[in-house]
């Protein structure tokens, strides 16, 4: 029980979190110059009245503070209102747009978490040159070349000189360049930590048992390194925010990301409210997720 | 998996016992002409540095060969070597060959050696807690060997590592296989390293220290069963010890090394009888010493500590949990010029018990009285002037001395921290302690890791004699020491008491040692101090059950 008690606080901690960003959010939105009412007046020519009128009709002439209260209300019953713009009920659009950013995050983390647990398990066992450059050339890369130069080099050569990708629409070629950019971040912390797992005297048993050198990485020395591989998962989902956001607008994706810029754009706070909201309750639950996995996978609980 | 196809170098021999029940195993009926294992011209280097020099034994089937040596001497590397698992930077001579039942052994080819390990070789490390993987269960860390011997059916596989967990005198095998190591004893554990070596039915069974890191009654219980172990399975046994006595009861034959060269090869009646090189007559007269300890001295003088009724708990590990009682109600006292020897298993208390006579921790209840001085009146804040006259050594030398200052400056830091003297007064005074302590003045400005194991000791005991003291505690000084370094460390310790007359409280968990420093024995268990009386009478006739066990645990002393 005593083991779950900090696991409690964390989940409490980060809800306290995600509270923060949407109140912070909402604030800073209603703070931006200029609403929906002004970029829909010069768009569409609206009169000065009917300007007034809608403005009234949103609820936009009440306090603030009211209007807050009021957004938090029907937030917390699970009804974030219907978009200004195009008038269809938020929760719709951000049903439509998930998936794409769902399929996007899920498929680079796996790929990224693959690509370096494979990559450091066989550096450590095979001991070779060549793996040990990879590791490097995959963590320079990742710091050296952002993730929109990437894209575009990616359009240039995938899509117009050997045309066999779509520009627009394609999920393969943003999940691999998010994927080897999250691989980049943690494979060589992974690597280091099963360097020096390798010199544990156990390991030496195991090797004196006379195993693989795989079944000795995978079963004998990964166990250990188990903990950081984990928070450095927890670190690459929360980032997976920013890197997806870069990936939709680059090769025209409708997910969260592309919804929630365009809706900033178009001062549609409905929108942008619940769409930070999902986003911000998702990072919570994720590191949450994390720190309790972490709790499990060690069975020395009092260490 | 089938193993002759697994397994291709296998010899024919191995793969013919594998599935025979043991005590049928092929060395009753086979005519052994070759013994098991032939090493010849062992050399390994380090770059340029030779650690093992052209070594060259043989085992026979059932025999062991007692390999001893200090820390340095290159009988881990031999026994690396044979397994084929040297660490990265060391390598074999092209001209060293092994062989393993008549058949070279690849041992320049180390994914061929795989082969091997596991197999026809199998070891057993020093330290038994971390030698085991902390994530599995010790059930499946046999099953794993025996996995790997090829033996694919998962229930035989069950079945074998219980019969197994019973060969090395496990109780209740089907419980303990569900248990993580740190769930287990260190001789609980050790049993298991032996269940999974065993499991591999090899022909050479490397012990490398087996016992060095376990207490010792539980050090004599691993010893009994190799033995027994041996006489069952007929393998070879190759037993890797600092430890004289343990070599000479369990060796058929005693190999010496020294400096990475063989320096002594026998019997051991030989080698005792007739030691061929003089760093194994050193190691001899080390035990025929520890035999015969001096005599006692006469109680005379003031009492210089005397400790009533202490208590000493660690915090809880858990918030509401109860404390651990390190200590319950230890008294005694102890006279100028004497010494008492503290001793006990690990975890009975004794290093706390030093550690409050010497003023580090502060007990919970009782008093401890120096020089006449209530420290509980002084709320066991020591007094400067008392501090002075109570120096505490300690087990590690390595971590005791600063690695960043001089020796000069370590050992005249108490000096200027008890403003003792004038400055060029503290300077002589620490090269004539230098000298006392069998050092010289050249050592001044040298740094700690420019010294070894025994000469960092002799700076920690110089350092704490610096301020004169009148009680020295020592907490297993010796312990971490090769047995001739530490034989001369007690030699000092003796002539130094001689000089200056100071008490002397020695802690440590080797009896032998122990007895031979003090006057008197404390015997310590669970906390409590069970047993205290004339360190000749605790051997002859212990009274308490830690004391027997103690007694009977120490290895039947080397008459030569």
């Amino acid at each position: 029980m005593s083991r779950w008690l900090p696991v409690l606080f964390a989940l409490l901690a980060g809800l306290a979190r995600a509270v923060g960003i949407v109140v912070v959010t909402w604030f800073l939105c209603r703070v931006m110059p200029g609403d929906v009412v002004d970029v829909l007046g010069l768009e569409g020519g609206l009169s000065e009245a009917q300007q007034a009128d809608l403005r009234v009709s949103l609820g936009y002439d009440r306090p603030i503070v009211v209007q807050f209260f009021d957004w938090a209300q029907h937030a917390l019953a699970g009804d974030f209102g219907r978009s200004v713009r195009f008038d269809r009920p938020v929760a719709d659009m951000l049903a439509s747009a998930a998936p794409v950013t769902i399929e996007l995050a899920l498929g680079s983390f796996v790929v990224g978490v693959a690509l370096a647990l494979g990559l450091a398990i066989a550096a450590t066992s095979m001991k070779s040159r060549l793996l040990e450059a990879a590791v490097d050339g995959l963590n320079i890369w990742s710091i050296a070349v952002p993730t929109f130069c990437a894209g575009v080099l990616g359009i240039i050569v995938f899509s117009l000189w050997l045309g066999w990708l779509p520009v627009i629409g394609s999920l393969i070629l943003p999940i691999i360049i998010i994927g080897l950019d999250n691989a980049g971040q943690i494979v060589k912390l992974v690597r280091e930590d099963l360097a020096e797992a390798v010199m544990l005297p156990h390991v030496r048993t195991a090797r004196a048992k006379g195993l693989s050198p795989w079944r000795i990485a995978v079963v004998h020395v990964l166990p250990v390194a188990a903990p950081i591989v984990l928070v450095l998962s927890g670190l690459v989902l929360s980032g997976l925010v920013a890197g997806t956001l870069t990936m939709e607008i680059l090769f025209g994706l409708p997910g969260i990301g592309s919804l929630m810029l365009n809706a900033v754009h178009g001062r549609d706070l409905p929108v942008v409210l619940a769409a930070v909201t999902v986003v911000a309750v998702a990072l919570v639950a994720i590191n949450t997720l994390v720190d309790a996995l972490h709790r499990l996978i060690d069975p020395r609980v009092n260490r | 998996m089938s193993t002759s196809t697994d397994l291709p170098d296998m010899p024919v021999r191995a793969a013919v016992s594998r599935h025979a029940p043991p005590g049928e195993d092929a060395a009753g009926s086979d005519p052994f002409a070759c013994p098991i294992l032939e090493v010849r011209d062992l050399t390994i280097r380090a770059g340029t540095r030779e650690l093992v020099r052209d070594v060259t034994f043989s085992i026979g089937a059932g025999r062991t060969l007692a390999l001893i040596g200090q820390s340095g001497s290159g009988k881990s590397m031999t026994a690396a070597a044979i397994m084929g698992l040297l660490p990265p930077g060391v390598s074999l001579s092209a001209g060293a060959g092994i062989q393993l039942d008549g058949r070279r052994l690849p041992i320049h080819d180390d994914r061929a050696m795989r082969a091997f390990r596991g197999s026809a070789l199998a070891m057993v490390f020093q330290d038994p807690m971390s030698c085991l993987n902390p994530f599995m269960t010790v059930g499946a860390q046999i099953d794993e060997a025996l996995w790997r011997r090829g033996m694919a059916d998962a229930a035989r596989r069950r079945e074998r590592t219980l019969d197994l967990m019973q060969a090395v005198e496990l109780p209740s095998p089907e419980v303990l296989r569900r248990r993580l190591p740190h769930e287990l004893s260190g001789g609980q554990q050790q049993r298991i390293m032996l269940a999974m070596g065993l499991a591999a039915e090899p022909r050479l069974l490397i012990a490398d220290e087996p016992t060095s890191a376990l207490d010792a009654s539980v050090q004599a219980e691993i010893l009994t069963l190799l033995e027994r172990l041996q006489s069952k399975f007929r393998m070879a046994i190759l037993f890797i010890t600092h430890d004289l006595a343990a070599a000479r009861r369990l060796g058929h034959e005693i190999m010496v090394m020294r400096h990475g060269r063989v320096v002594d090869f026998g019997a051991p009646a030989t080698i005792f009888s007739t030691p061929r090189h003089e760093h194994t007559r050193a190691l001899i007269s080390v035990r025929r010493m520890l035999e015969q300890p001096p005599p006692p001295r006469a109680r005379a003088g003031e009492t210089v500590v005397d400790v009533q009724g202490i208590n000493f708990d660690y915090p809880p590990r858990r918030f509401l949990d109860r404390p651990f009682p390190a200590l319950s109600e230890v008294s005694f006292s102890l006279t100028a010029g004497r010494s008492l020897g503290v001793i006990g298993e690990s975890g009975s208390g004794k290093s706390t018990l030093a550690a409050i006579i010497a003023g580090l921790k502060r007990p919970v209840a009782g008093d401890v009285r120096l020089f006449g001085t209530s420290m509980a009146g002084h709320d066991f804040a020591m007094p400067r002037a008392l501090r002075r006259r109570v120096q505490i050594v300690f087990q590690n030398p390595h971590g005791a001395l600063n690695p960043r200052h001089t020796i000069a400056t370590a050992m005249r830091e108490p000096l200027d921290l008890l403003r003792i003297g004038t400055r060029r007064d503290r300077l002589d005074r620490v090269v004539e302690t230098l000298n006392r302590v069998g050092l010289d003045a050249d050592f001044l400005a040298r740094y700690p890791h420019a010294l070894s194991g025994g000469q960092r000791q002799r700076v920690a005991i110089g350092r704490a004699l610096l301020s004169e003291p009148d009680l020295l505690v020592c907490d297993e000084v010796v312990s971490a020491l090769d047995a001739t370094v530490g034989a001369e460390i007690l030699h000092l310790l003796r002539r130094l008491q001689m000089e200056r007359g100071f008490a002397l409280v020695f802690v440590g968990h080797d009896l032998e040692v122990v007895r031979w420093i003090a006057d008197e024995i404390a015997v310590m268990a669970d906390g409590r101090l069970v047993e205290q009386g004339p360190a000749d009478r605790i051997l002859s006739a212990p009274g308490s059950a830690a004391a027997r066990s103690l007694v009977q645990a120490c290895l039947k002393p080397v008459r030569c």
